[in-house]
């Protein structure tokens, strides 16, 4: 074979001088790779696959072993396609017998002789690329051969059942008749130069010798007694009706089969001294598929029923062609018939549709037998291997970490740029009990892994979870997307996945960076109004059993801050109460910055709200270096007003304005009285006289004490 | 010194190794190469450490390595250590380990000179 690239062997040995000893005998003629444990070399083969020629093959080995590496190369069929050698001085018969009954080709027994170890490299290589070719070869001639007959034989057999209802099983009987005798001919002689492909493509076109015959009317066809003259002219035309019909199909005209039948329809009807029709074709000018399925023809015509004739019997009808009673043929033929006679009695007694096929199933299983496995041909594997490379490329290419699991044996493989990126080897074996492999997920993200790949089915098998991966330390947003693969068994056996992992950490943080950033005010980090409100409606819906109560205050004299200390004074004080705030409500509290100097509080509680509305209160009011704060506060529940945000809202709202118009400084709760008062937020100049409760300032130091109007 | 003469040194078998790998050049490259190789040193060590399964493996690497450099004395020796060890410690092991050693310092010896 001639190829531009060096084929590869793979070397598996521990002791690297062994290595490079080896590598330094065949170096030039071909590629070598190196691996020093069973695991590695597991590695290699499920990287390079049929890339690899051979594998020299140690036994006593760290990690795995060399029965290790057998049992894998076994359960993956790779020991099919890929020549071991084992090079152990482990030569105890029982370790020879095991590793041949592993599929191992041949030993280089320790100390290596440079001579011999080429010698049988070469021998090896060249011994699997030839079978490799062979292997190619049958299987597409089986392949060929079972699209062609199977179906053909079958529709033609319809046809013509059809047509006549009593020569049925003739077009199965020539078929099986001159498959039986161009097999003992060309046992017989090689005159005809008959190869097996020859033999399937004739015996399946006999199917068609009599298809000029749908063209003859049925009146004539199928009439009982002798034909007149004038009939049997018209009779004899379906040879070249038929021949015509094939040469004249706008396609394949060029394919052997048609070209084959053709020749068939044309001459079967020939005679081997001359004398028959159309063409008066002589001896060997006749081809040799004619001339046998013209035997087959009227071997099987005197041992069926016709609307003319009884069956005449199997013995009687052999004697009447010998005798010549029913044309003249090639002697050779003759006693090619009188070879077969009794396997041709035993066939056709027996045949029925049903055994036709099994004789099939027979014909392609000793095929099978004589090769081995055909798993696939020379044709496949070269696409096989084209597919791989396109996948490593892409795989490199796209800096996406692609893995694949087998169940049997438990294995991951990682592509070699996602092995690096997450400091992991580019094989793992029994994965799921690796350390190293379960610290690549939290452990919660692990569960919810499971249960939805356990949840994947063959109509759904796609997965994908969103989680953080640890990447060699770093943990970082990823997208993982699997895929579970099942076996074309019946039922299907559940095998591995293979997925991937995207990193969406950039995107993903910068997406919350931006969410954070649209929902929180940018001075005090609080949440905006907006953000605030949406959070508020959705806790209302979702809580339906809790109590709610929505404050709003603001800063007392705050313009005065900023008008005598500056703005960025203000800024801090703001800042300040900001903090305050988030150091006094609970994780289940909502707080926000709605405008200026205006705070949100949305609180949800279970039993007394003012002893909460009064620890805030208390605790928002104070210094700030030297200046007293003072807060405004209103506060609207929904259990009055109902778990609405805009109620809730304009009645907290309504609660500020009133304190403020009366003084500042204190809480006041909504009630059904200020229905009619302004809103502080957004102020109207009004004189009207509110009907307010007031509280005094001493609810700075907690003991206020409410006068509730409700 | 010539590697022949280097070979008498510490028994080795120098016309077999040369007719098996070729050429003294070959031989000669990686009989230097030998002195870095590890196994001996795994073998003494996981010895010491009781690792006695480490120590069969080492002890086989070796004489495989032996067998293919034609260092017949240090094989023979390497060869029953291995035995010794295939199955965990045994009684005779103790032996063993020393004469492997004692060959194991000639051979290094020998190439030690033969490199200078």
């Amino acid at each position: 074979m001639q190829h531009m690239q060096k084929q590869k062997i793979l070397i598996v040995d521990d002791s690297e001088m062994n290595r490079s000893i080896l590598a330094d005998m065949l170096g030039e003629e071909y590629e070598i790779l190196e691996a020093e444990d069973g695991v590695q070399a597991v590695a290699e083969l499920q990287k390079y696959g049929a890339e690899l020629s051979l594998v020299l093959l140690d036994i006593v080995m760290p990690e795995m072993d060399g029965f290790g590496v057998l049992s894998v190369m076994n359960k993956r069929r790779w020991i099919e396609e890929i020549p071991v050698i084992i090079i152990s001085s482990e030569t105890r018969s029982s370790h020879m017998e095991r590793a041949f009954e592993m599929g191992v080709t041949d030993f280089i027994s320790r100390p290596f002789d440079a001579l011999i170890v080429h010698r049988r490299v070469v021998n090896t290589i060249l011994l699997y690329a030839k079978q490799k070719k062979l292997v190619g070869l049958v299987a597409d001639q089986i392949y060929e051969k079972e699209q062609r007959s199977s179906l053909m034989i079958d529709i033609l057999s319809q046809i013509v059942e059809f047509r006549n209802g009593e020569s049925g099983l003739h077009v199965r009987h020539v078929h099986l008749l001159s498959e039986l005798m161009l097999k003992e001919l060309m046992q017989m002689t090689d005159r005809y130069k008959l190869s097996r492909a020859d033999i399937s493509l004739i015996s399946t076109a006999s199917a068609l010798h009599d298809i000029g015959k749908i063209a003859i009317d049925e009146a004539i066809l199928n009439k009982p007694g002798r034909l007149t003259p004038e009939e049997f002219e018209v009779m004899k035309t379906h040879s070249m009706i038929g021949s015509n019909m094939l040469k004249e199909m706008p396609i394949h005209q060029n394919e052997p089969l048609v070209k084959v039948a053709a020749e068939i329809c044309r001459w079967h009807h020939e005679r081997y001294d001359g004398r028959g029709y159309p063409d008066g074709l002589k001896g060997d000018e006749i081809p040799i598929s004619a001339q046998i399925v013209a035997l087959a023809d009227v071997y099987d015509a005197l041992t069926s029923d016709r609307v003319y004739k009884k069956a005449i019997p199997h013995e009687e009808a052999v004697q009447m062609i010998l005798d010549g009673q029913c044309g003249t043929f090639n002697p050779l033929l003759m006693d090619c018939l009188t070879n077969v006679s009794e396997t041709i009695q035993r066939e056709l007694s027996n045949d029925s549709p049903d055994r036709m096929s099994q004789r099939e199933m027979r014909n392609i299983a000793d095929e099978m037998v004589r090769h081995e496995e055909l798993a696939a041909s020379e044709r496949t594997l070269y696409l096989l291997e084209h597919e791989r490379m396109k996948y490593r490329f892409f795989a490199q290419m796209t800096q996406e970490i692609q893995f694949e699991y087998t169940v049997s044996p438990s294995m991951a493989t990682i592509t070699p740029w996602g092995a690096e990126h997450l400091g992991l080897d580019e094989l793992i074996m029994d994965p799921l009990n690796d350390r190293r492999v379960l610290s690549l997920l939290k452990e919660e993200d692990w569960k919810r892994v499971i249960e939805t790949l356990h949840a994947t089915t063959i109509e759904n098998p796609m997965a994908t979870h969103v989680c953080k991966l640890n990447n060699n330390g770093r943990w970082r947003w990823s997208r993982i997307i699997t895929r579970s693969i099942w076996s074309a068994d019946d039922p299907p056996q559940y095998t591995g996945i293979i997925g991937k992992a995207i990193d969406i950490h950039d995107s993903q943080t910068k997406m919350d960076t931006l969410e954070r950033m649209a929902s929180h005010d940018q001075l005090t980090g609080l949440l905006n109004h907006v953000s605030a409100k949406k959070q508020i409606v959705k806790r209302m819906e979702t809580n339906t059993d809790s109590q709610f109560a929505l404050v709003i205050f603001d800063l007392d004299h705050f313009k005065f801050f900023n008008d005598n200390y500056g703005h960025d004074f203000g800024d801090r004080v703001l800042v300040h109460m900001a903090e305050k705030l988030r150091q006094r409500i609970r994780k289940c509290d909502i707080a926000a910055r709605i405008g200026g100097d205006e705070f949100l509080i949305f609180l949800e509680y279970r039993d007394d709200l003012e002893p909460i509305i009064k620890r805030i209160f208390s605790f928002l009011s104070g210094n700030y270096g030297n200046l007293d704060i003072s807060v405004s506060m209103g506060i609207a529940e929904a259990s009055l007003l109902g778990a609405d945000y805009d109620s809730l809202f304009h009645a907290a709202d309504q609660a500020l304005y009133t304190v403020k118009r009366n003084g500042r400084g204190y809480y006041r709760f909504y009630n059904n009285m200020m229905r009619d008062v302004l809103s502080q937020i957004s102020p109207i100049e009004s004189d009207r006289e509110l009907s307010v409760h007031h509280h005094l300032d001493e609810s700075a130091e907690g003991a206020a004490e409410e006068e509730d109007a409700k | 010194m010539t590697l022949q003469e280097c070979y008498a040194m510490f028994g080795g078998d120098y016309e077999g190794v040369v007719s098996r790998l070729r050429s003294e050049k070959t031989v000669k490259k990686f009989a230097l190469k030998f002195l870095n190789d590890k196994s001996y040193e795994l073998l003494c060590s996981s010895l010491e450490a009781g690792a006695y399964e480490e120590a069969f493996r080492a002890s086989h690497t070796l004489k495989g390595l032996c067998q293919n450099l034609g260092f017949s004395r240090l094989l023979e020796s390497s060869t029953r250590l291995t035995e010794a060890l295939r199955y965990g410690w045994s009684a005779e092991a103790a032996g063993l380990v020393d004469e492997v050693a004692d060959d194991y310092r000639q051979v290094a010896r020998a190439v030690q000179q033969l490199e200078e």
